[in-house]
């Protein structure tokens, strides 16, 4: 397999990012409410973290310097202590939902009950993280999201208007039924913003380039890993709109289970359909909680300065294996507790956007600064996309939480 | 001749991470000692643990912060840094410092699983 194995890390990351339990209802609710309307948000956000995972990964291969150990020296002490306690809030939150989602899937496929399925899933999970290798994880589980094409399939087949996809590109006035409606649509906006851009997606990546011993010779390979990876999560994710715009929006049906999602590749392609969409779900969720709960060990390592790396050996990074046990511990008891796991990712994904904001501005800081990455510090291009997004994702975090009020946290 | 380096303290050493002898991290610079010399103050030492940050955190997290974690605190003499760049390495190994104990402990309980 070779350097194309790495390939498998940037489609986990992407697949744990783009097609979580969280952004696949998001994604379809919003293609059922708006059309292809929030179609260039969608590119707008994929932009937005491949350029802040590339200057991540390439800090990480020049520099082995993981993300949480540049926000904690270039932001300070008190600051950095604040990015991590929202950071690891919205890791739980985020692995506590995948946990719960990959027990409704098990559950749509056995029909066996919800809890005793959440407790087999935790035991699967600390099983898979504590004897699988972490190259091994990436190929695994990336490989398994795959899956997921079947709803790119679909969208095919169902023949949608591409004319009017096109169209959703290019950013514009909305067309909405009144201000609620408006507000409805800048929620939307916001949230699909913040679900594609989510920090755990940067620490996770760029930790992960560390566990896979990149050099600076490997920079071209970020670049690969990173505009390949998050190029196909994009394109799942404009499947995903594509599906609610043709398929949920006429029927009014609003999917907010992350099963019904499945319903428009059986209505395509029959059982096989079905099947390989909950198998692919099942990969993207399960892939989503290793990468939460391993990015809640990273952060609190690197800001700790603990040992740490799935490269390790348990004993070898004591405190960073039991931070990700606990991980999966404490989100099997929070979602057993009888929370409905799709709450849990619209919270997280509306508090995590306040976070980015204080995660990329250290990212770039570093990647622009020549002292430190030499001949491999941003050029033109970088820094303005650099500066362009720290600006759009600050706007974005202000506009967060008043919009999620004004909405009913997105219920109009 | 080349001239001495110049080290900002805040920038440059200041919430690193610190690794010993053998590679391994083993904690960050939560603050510095200085002490008072003829010629003026000089560093004596990293300051590791919840003893050093909890005096740079506002009061109500401080509190929190001792509560949670205690005031324990290692000082690792100057004398023992070798090298500052991205990370501040060290000439003596962690246990030696008294640095990386909880770790080593974690570590010797999960050893006693299978593949640790």
């Amino acid at each position: 397999m070779g350097k194309a194995a790495e390939l498998f890390l940037g489609i986990l990351t992407a697949m744990g990012g783009f097609v979580e339990i969280g952004e696949l209802t998001f994604t379809l609710d919003g293609g059922a409410h708006f059309g292809y309307q929030l179609l260039w948000v969608t590119a707008l956000g994929t932009l937005g973290i491949m350029v802040y995972c590339e200057m991540a990964g390439r800090v990480a291969a020049v520099k082995r310097r993981p993300v949480f150990s540049l926000i904690r020296e270039r932001n300070g002490f008190t600051a950095a202590l604040a990015t991590l306690l929202a950071a690891n809030i919205v890791n739980l939150l985020t692995c506590t939902a995948e946990i719960g989602g990959v027990a409704l899937i098990w559950q749509l496929m056995s029909g066996w009950p919800y809890r005793a399925l959440l407790v087999a899933a935790m035991a699967f999970f600390l099983l898979v993280v504590w004897f699988m290798p972490f190259e091994w994880i990436e190929r695994v589980f990336g490989l398994g999201g795959l899956l997921m094409i079947v709803f790119i399939a679909a969208v095919w087949t169902m023949g949608p208007d591409w004319g009017e996809m096109a169209a959703g590109f290019v950013p514009r006035p909305p067309q909405v039924q009144g201000p609620r409606d408006g507000l409805l649509y800048a929620y939307f906006a916001v949230a699909l913003m913040s679900s594609i851009m989510l920090p755990y997606e940067t620490y996770f990546y760029a930790s992960g380039g560390i566990e896979d011993d990149w050099k600076p010779s490997d920079i071209s390979l970020n670049r690969f890993v990173v505009i390949v990876g998050f190029g196909l999560g994009a394109l799942l994710s404009v499947a995903l709109v594509a599906i609610g715009a043709e398929f949920f929006g006429p029927h009014r049906i609003e999917p907010q289970l992350p099963g019904t999602a499945a319903l428009a590749a059986a209505a395509q392609f029959g059982k096989l359909g079905l099947f390989i969409a909950l198998l692919g779900m099942f990969f993207a969720f399960a892939g989503a909680a290793i990468e939460t709960a391993l990015s809640g060990a990273y952060n609190l390592a690197q800001f700790a300065g603990w040992p740490w790396g799935k490269y390790k050996k348990p004993r070898e990074a004591g405190r960073f294996s039991l931070t990700w046990i606990a991980a999966f511990v404490v989100g099997t008891l929070v979602v057993m507790s009888g929370i409905d796991p799709v709450k849990v990712v619209e919270y997280s994904i509306v508090f995590s956007v306040v976070v980015l904001p204080f995660t990329y501005f250290p990212v770039l800081m570093v990647a622009n600064d020549r002292r430190i990455m030499g001949e491999h510090a941003n050029g033109l291009l970088a820094k303005v996309l650099g500066w362009f997004f720290l600006v759009a994702i600050t706007v974005t975090a202000l506009a967060a939480i008043p919009l999620f009020i004004l909405t009913h946290g997105g219920r109009g | 001749m080349t001239s001495p380096r110049r080290i900002d303290l805040l920038r440059d050493v200041l919430d690193h991470e610190i690794v010993d002898a053998d590679g391994i991290a083993c904690g960050m610079v939560d603050d510095i000692e200085f002490v008072a010399t003829p010629n003026g103050p000089a560093v004596a030492a990293l300051l590791v643990g919840p003893g050093a940050w909890l005096t740079r955190v506002p009061s109500l997290v401080a509190v929190i912060g001792e509560w949670l974690f205690g005031r324990s605190r290692v000082s690792v003499p100057w004398e023992h840094v070798v090298d500052i760049s991205e990370v501040i390495r060290l000439d003596a190994k962690a246990a030696d410092l008294r640095l990386g104990r909880l770790d080593a402990k974690v570590g010797r309980w999960l050893a006693k699983l299978p593949m640790s």
